[in-house]
């Protein structure tokens, strides 16, 4: 499976189940310039074909739950990175 | 009849089974059938680009415009996420004001359009609160096509008859179709709340989770929106005064479209033009050209005077005949060709004598606009909500729409009758 | 002079300046102008569509469409590398072979479409010979404009005359402009090379490297290649017989556009429609509108009657007048403004008693297309190549454009006063 490891100084990130999907509650402790980039990723799921590949809701204070479909989870894990919002990826058996 | 008029119809009817077919794309044939037209001296190239009522395409494109600029704004996400929250998360309040919403803007958007920008904003309300998202969409489906009625840039039936009846504002198409639009609606809000009950459970955790969401997050650009309520706006206010204005309905909406790619500069303009369905647009062309052969050869005021003495000039009779017809047609056709041959045939039909010519306008456009509700191939809105669904794993069958829409469509044209009869024919 | 008359020029005159200033994009101008000239009703929206050139819009749409499909094909690259080893990799050879292409390519196809389909062969060929890719792209900058000359369908000035003009056919176009543009690109041939000469030396090695390269495989689908060819045959030959068949010109190029569409199936024609350059079609639209206020309030024929004055009536002065005149405004602003103001102009000319207006259509055609060529900014393809070139890395300069593009205007303007009045006035 594919694991990360993000830093929490500038960023929180935990993981839970949701009926299958993967359910991600994202939250910042630095915002600038990571929010953005964290938009980008959003505006890369909202703007491609598949409308329920990744749904993003935003609450007060700038935090974020991501419901993740279970076949997408990879391809969003690699956008954090792209956008260097999370710092290591690594392939574990 | 003569060889002229017999080319005309047989070039027009396998043209239209080839477009029922669905065997190749709507627009090449249409465009084809159209060119074999002129091609073969049924109309030469002058007399069809009067027939092309470019009226209806210049408001078509100024409306996709000003639509496809707006959706980039995050605009409607707003509104959707904004009225679930005030819906206090509640799944069956929620399914009441999507569908309303969807309603209001279908009657000032196109129908397709509104359904693109409603379906994923309910794929992720509906994710979050676990429900079943297809009560959603089929209300929303059936939402769109009823608000579409309700005004003359709402539905495609109803721009080409504004567009070809000039005494037919935008004022009168309110006053006249709004009421009924508005009371099939109201009858429909318990019917579906019956229907879908037992679909629409969520937990109150997941409904204070839809209540802790930001909905100011969703807007993705602010200026950008300002700019485009104000062309809106302005273009809405243009259509309600375009009669006072002496200006047609198309010169309102590229003058909005266009005030609006001043404000935002060109880069949106090539973006905004691809936007625009022109797949649609020459559709529309090549029908045009089509109807305008039989036109031309007067099969169409034969077919007039057809109807006329089956219906012995009796205008109760006549919009009961347009009404029906129209639905059923409208439930399993496209609705924009039937429309575009109706349009002279009731045109004709004034000319031989029948005075009162507005129940029949009405009625084609009850008919065609609430005869798409029927079958989920009755109106182009069905059939991509259908499509999103589906792509999504939530297949909307063939059956399982018309189990739910066959009865509500039929409902609202017996509604459509008791209306058209009682406001104009006693 | 009336009020009416008044205000539509100054709408005129404020679109055209906001237009050569560059400011804002040409076609938000263009058609904010029109809707203007229908808002202040100096036309009503009837008349203004009515003036709406639609063949010349249709005949730029039809041929986009079947362009942008062919070019999907690789033939072009496939002829270019031909040339190439047919030129045994000869620079100075490649060089005339690339600019007599794109010549006769301008003459069926719209010229940006031929260089944005020869710039990059011509990229990769001369980075292969390693010289400067820039005597090639001046030449074929020229030769484009020259080319485009040639036929009702090279370039837009001459779609627009054609199109208001019905008794210059398609092959009137050739017969009588064809001549002039064969003698002008012949006389061009040594110019570019005594221009050139010194830029275009390369070694025997990399002549032998062009010659080994494989045309083989550069054509990516040759069925479909098979159907582009055979349809815009077709459309060639439909273009030659137009009159005789009494089909306007628009019918031929849309035929073509929608059989090739019918053939090639479906999918390419999302991609293909929004190929087509809607911007410079609402250019159009904006334009026709614009020039209609001043048509209809008299304007134009008040010039024409003033240029009837200065000229004395006389058809040699008003010939050279009309040439040089477009030639000097062409090299500058946008010829198709110019043209789209002329035309109306030359029919006043007509109904005011000039009789014979034949040489006066060719010498606007010949100035507003050969005069594209004076300056960087004279034609849309100059432009577009440039921009091409400086994405590569090879900026082409205005000075340093001016320094080949204006000598070689002028000895074209020249070369077509001696064959106007030699043809027609003598």
């Amino acid at each position: 499976m594919l694991t990360y490891a993000f830093n929490p100084d500038i960023i929180y990130i935990t993981e839970s189940n949701n009926d299958g999907d993967v359910e991600f509650f994202i939250r910042f402790v630095v915002e600038a310039p990571h929010l953005e980039k964290f938009k980008e990723v959003q505006h890369y799921f909202e703007d491609n074909e598949v409308y329920t590949d990744a749904l993003f809701y935003a609450y007060e204070n700038h935090e974020y739950r991501v419901i993740v479909r279970s076949d997408y989870y990879v391809e969003f894990v690699l956008q954090l990175m792209k956008h260097r919002l999370v710092e290591q990826v690594q392939w574990k058996e | 009849m003569e060889s002229q008029a017999i080319a005309a119809i047989a070039i027009f009817l396998v043209i239209y089974a080839l477009i029922i077919s669905e065997k190749i794309h709507r627009t090449i044939i249409a465009m084809v059938g159209g060119i074999i037209m002129v091609a073969v001296g049924i109309v030469d190239q002058e007399a069809a680009l009067h027939h092309i009522d470019f009226n209806t395409l210049g408001l078509l494109i100024g409306m996709m415009i000003i639509v496809s600029v707006t959706a980039e704004t995050g605009l409607f996400k707003y509104i959707a996420v904004w009225a679930a929250k005030k819906a206090k998360g509640s799944p069956v309040n929620i399914l009441i004001v999507l569908m309303l919403i969807t309603a209001i803007g279908s009657a000032f958007l196109d129908n397709v359009t509104t359904i693109l920008l409603m379906v994923p904003v309910t794929f992720s309300i509906t994710r979050q609160l676990k429900v079943s998202p297809l009560p959603y969409i089929m209300t929303q489906i059936i939402a769109s096509n009823v608000g579409g009625t309700a005004t003359l840039i709402g539905d495609p039936p109803n721009i080409m008859i504004g567009s070809a009846v000039s005494e037919l504002t935008f004022m009168a198409f309110i006053n006249n179709l709004a009421p009924i639009a508005a009371i099939v609606l109201i009858v429909y809000i318990p019917l579906f709340i019956l229907i879908f009950r037992k679909q629409l459970k969520t937990t109150p955790e997941l409904r204070s989770s839809i209540m802790r969401m930001d909905e100011r997050e969703l807007i993705t650009d602010r200026k950008l929106m300002y700019k485009s309520l104000t062309a809106l706006g302005l273009t809405i206010i243009g259509f309600f005064l375009h009669q006072a204005l002496h200006l047609e309905s198309a010169t309102v909406a590229l003058a909005g479209a266009f005030l609006l790619l001043v404000l935002t500069g060109e880069h949106t303009m090539e973006e905004a033009f691809r936007k625009v369905e022109w797949t649609t647009i020459f559709f529309f062309v090549g029908l045009f050209v089509l109807v305008a052969g039989l036109v031309e050869t007067d099969v169409i005021a034969k077919l007039a005077a057809q109807a006329i003495e089956w219906t012995g000039g009796n205008v109760t009779a006549a919009s009961m005949l347009i009404l029906w017809m129209s639905a059923i047609a409208s439930a399993f056709l496209d609705n924009i060709p039937f429309v575009a041959t109706m349009i002279p045939m009731i045109q004709e039909m004034g000319n031989m004598g029948i005075d009162n010519l507005e129940p029949l306008w009405w009625s084609l456009a009850l008919g065609a606009c609430l005869g798409g509700n029927g079958t989920l191939i009755g109106a182009s809105a069905n059939l991509i909500a259908a499509g999103m669904a589906g792509k999504e794993g939530h297949p909307i069958s063939f059956v399982k729409f018309m189990k739910v829409a066959f009865p509500l469509m039929l409902l609202s044209i017996v509604l459509s009758s008791a209306y058209i009869y009682l406001r104009y024919l006693i | 002079m009336s009020h009416q008359a008044l205000l539509a020029i100054a709408i005129f005159l404020f679109a055209y300046g906001f237009i050569i200033s560059e400011k804002i994009h040409r076609t938000i101008l263009a058609m904010i102008g029109g809707l203007l000239m229908v808002a202040c009703g100096i036309v009503d929206q009837e008349t203004a569509i009515h003036h709406i050139d639609f063949n010349t819009l249709g005949l730029l749409i039809g041929m986009m469409i079947i362009v942008s499909i062919t070019a999907d094909t690789g033939l072009f690259r496939y002829v270019a590398i031909k040339a190439a080893k047919r030129a045994q990799g000869s620079p100075v050879r490649i060089m005339i072979s690339l600019a007599v292409i794109t010549a006769i390519a301008s003459a069926f196809l719209d010229n940006v479409t031929t260089v944005l389909l020869i710039v990059p062969v011509t990229f990769s060929i001369t980075r292969q010979l390693g010289v400067s890719p820039f005597p090639f792209l001046i030449s074929q900058i020229v030769a484009s404009n020259v080319g485009g000359t040639a036929t009702l369908i090279g370039d837009p000035p001459n779609i627009m005359i054609g199109s208001a003009v019905k008794e210059l056919t398609f092959m009137a176009f050739i017969t009588n402009l064809a001549p002039i543009v064969v003698i002008v690109m012949a006389s061009y041939i040594p110019l570019f090379v005594f221009m050139f000469r010194k830029q275009l030396q390369t070694s025997e090695e990399r002549k032998r490297s062009i010659m080994e390269l494989n045309v083989n495989g550069l054509i990516t689908d040759s069925r479909l290649l098979v159907k582009c060819l055979s349809v815009l045959a077709v459309t060639i030959i439909g273009f030659f017989l137009h009159q005789a068949f009494h089909f306007e010109s628009a019918t031929v190029a849309l035929a073509g556009a929608f059989i090739l569409l019918l053939i090639s199936g479906e999918h390419q024609m999302e991609h293909a429609i929004s190929k087509v350059e809607w911007t410079t079609i609402f250019f159009f639209i904006g334009l026709f509108v614009l020039v209609s206020g001043l048509v209809e309030t008299g304007v134009i024929a008040d010039l024409a009657a003033r240029a009837i004055d200065l000229t004395g009536g006389d058809p040699v002065a008003a010939s050279m007048l009309i040439m040089w005149m477009s030639a000097i405004a062409s090299a500058f602003v946008d010829n198709i403004p110019f043209v789209a103001t002329m035309i109306p102009m030359i029919q006043e000319m007509g109904s005011m008693g000039v009789a014979n207006l034949e040489p006066l259509w060719w010498s606007l055609a010949l100035g507003a297309c050969l005069g594209g060529n004076g300056t960087l900014i004279g034609a849309s393809a100059n432009l577009i190549t440039a921009g091409l070139a400086a994405k590569e890395g090879h900026p082409i300069r205005f000075l340093q454009y001016l320094k080949y593009g204006l000598p070689l205007m002028l000895v074209s303007v020249a070369l077509s006063s001696i064959y106007v009045y030699l043809r027609y006035l003598a």
